[in-house]
């Protein structure tokens, strides 16, 4: 495959309503902030790329839809749906079209209007057999495996609610991000509401209405559109089996996030995490599985990621920054979840993030999970 | 300008081959069976045609439990307590939810299927697992 970079990012800002906009004015807002971002109007793009989980909107083919307000029409026009890693499957997709061959610009672009429809609904569409009846829902299922983990002495809840501090913390420079909680403490996620056991309302992430694009080009035309490409340095993908009774060490092991991103090392040439990456922005949809997640991608010992973030590693002065943008923790339209993880990844190494730009930006890493332990693993670079 | 209304979707699936062997199990002889995985040599619970971890035909199904191991569980808001529950003689988990007790659990305790009075082929004819001394802990 030839090389590939992302020369454009663009996002709404993300809110619990969007009552402004329609879905399609939605993803217009997304499209238009990215073609600005690239220098380029919508004519130059050939392909578009829709990332989106219909279901929690109640209404099907949204490619159908918002196909024309991410100016798809008269243009090969195609939906991806994988659960939470929808949006960077879409821009894996988005990828593989232009590294092939078949394209030089295409733009891919991921959204959820959650306020429009009914996501535990939604959620509840599981298998009618095993799971609809007694487990369905995220929240329950999710709980289940993060008791699992901490039964098992990984993480406390103080190390979780420090995840949640330094999320919020975070968001509060990111101006897309839907929760401003600048001044959130501890002993707030702590006296939170508690959800499913022992996960607490703001050990959460919140349900948004939200779109975010990424313009991406082959190495023919990328330095055309920006003078500092975000080069795709490697993608990795895997899928699990689909009940969670056989997958019942699902945290503790997290295999295909773990073996998604061994994988993307190699391609990349990573040997130590922490040392060689200079940000990364993790989809995690607790504070738990942060944690959780910081030992499948090799950053700390099984056990020790609570340490990492007590002693800050992982913050924006740290070592190794995770989530400058607040994270899902702080903006979860779930469409666009995956999108934002690789245009926050692409904008840094841009030195496009503004108030939540990192230093010397090189190497950036984007995950994706969805359903009960998809993973998808991207790793961005300035150079080719 | 906003439109508010709900959509009725009726749905009809089948359950496939070894799958309604389980089900017809549960519901006529209160047995919980699973299948055999003769390449990984587990036992797959609930039984299925074939298995999830390497893909492979599994062999004729295999009663397991009703006793079990608790592998973890969760309290949501509603009081419901979710379970993965780890019967005798399986190697997977069956996801279900606990029944009775003053909600005080913990993972490694052992507990006992409750199965209902009139079953209709469905894994919810398995009220709920509790205790194997009695309801609850």
């Amino acid at each position: 495959m030839r090389s590939v970079a992302v020369v454009g990012t663009g996002q709404t800002k993300h809110a619990r309503r969007r009552d402004d906009v329609s879905q399609a004015e939605l993803v217009r807002e997304a499209a238009d902030a990215a073609l600005a971002d690239a220098d380029m109007c919508a004519e130059d793009i050939e392909a578009v790329l829709i990332g989106n989980m219909e279901l929690f909107e109640g209404r099907g083919l949204p490619e159908l839809w918002v196909g024309g307000g991410a100016y798809g029409t008269g243009k090969p026009v195609m939906k991806v749906a994988t659960g939470g890693t929808s949006g960077t499957s879409t821009a894996i997709a988005a990828f593989h079209q232009v590294g092939s061959g078949l394209f030089d610009r295409v733009l891919a672009v991921g959204f959820e209007k959650h306020s429009e429809g009914h996501t535990q609904t939604g959620m509840a569409l599981t298998d009618p057999f095993w799971d609809r009846a007694v487990a369905s829902g995220a929240l329950g299922n999710f709980a289940l495996s993060v008791s699992q983990y901490v039964a098992a002495g990984h993480a406390t809840e103080d190390q979780a609610a420090l995840v949640a501090v330094k999320a919020r913390r975070n968001a509060a420079r990111n101006p897309h991000a839907h929760l401003q909680m600048p001044d959130l403490t501890v002993d707030e996620v702590l006296a939170s509401k508690m959800l499913a056991h022992p996960l607490r309302m703001l050990d959460m992430c919140p349900q948004s209405d939200g779109a975010a694009a990424i313009i991406v080009a082959s190495d023919a035309v990328a330095r055309e559109h920006n003078p500092r490409p975000a080069w795709v340095k490697a993608t990795a993908t895997r899928h699990d089996q689909c009940y969670i009774g056989d997958l019942d060490r699902r945290l503790l092991s997290m295999r295909t996030l773990r073996d998604a991103s061994a994988h993307a090392y190699t391609q990349a040439g990573i040997t130590d995490p922490v040392r060689d990456l200079d940000v990364a922005e993790i989809y995690e949809p607790c504070t738990y599985a942060e944690l959780a997640w910081y030992e499948a991608l090799g950053f700390c010992e099984a056990g020790e990621a609570g340490r990492l973030v007590e002693k800050g590693v992982t913050s924006m002065t740290g070592a190794l920054p995770v989530n400058p943008s607040g994270g899902v923790l702080s903006t979860n339209p779930v469409g666009a979840s995956g999108v934002i993880r690789v245009a926050e990844a692409a904008c840094q190494i841009h030195g496009r993030a503004g108030q939540r730009q990192v230093e010397r930006a090189d190497l950036a890493l984007a995950t994706g999970y969805g359903v009960y332990a998809w993973a998808d693993v991207v790793v961005l670079g300035s150079e080719p | 300008m906003i439109r508010t209304e709900s959509i009725h979707i009726p749905f009809t699936y089948a359950a496939g081959g070894t799958s309604s062997i389980f089900l017809a199990a549960l519901r006529d002889e209160a047995r919980i069976l699973a299948t055999p995985c003769p390449a990984c040599d587990t036992v797959i619970c609930p039984a299925r045609s074939s298995c999830p971890a390497c893909g492979g035909p599994t062999a004729t199904p295999v009663d397991v439990g009703p006793a079990g191991t608790l592998v973890s569980w969760t309290e949501l808001a509603d009081g419901t307590t979710l379970a993965l529950v780890r019967l005798d003689g399986a190697d997977t988990s069956l996801v279900h939810r606990l029944a009775g007790g003053d909600g005080t659990w913990v993972a490694g305790q052992r507990l006992r299927a409750r199965f209902g009075e009139s079953r209709t082929g469905a894994i919810t004819d398995i009220v709920g697992f509790e205790s194997e001394n009695g309801a609850g802990r």
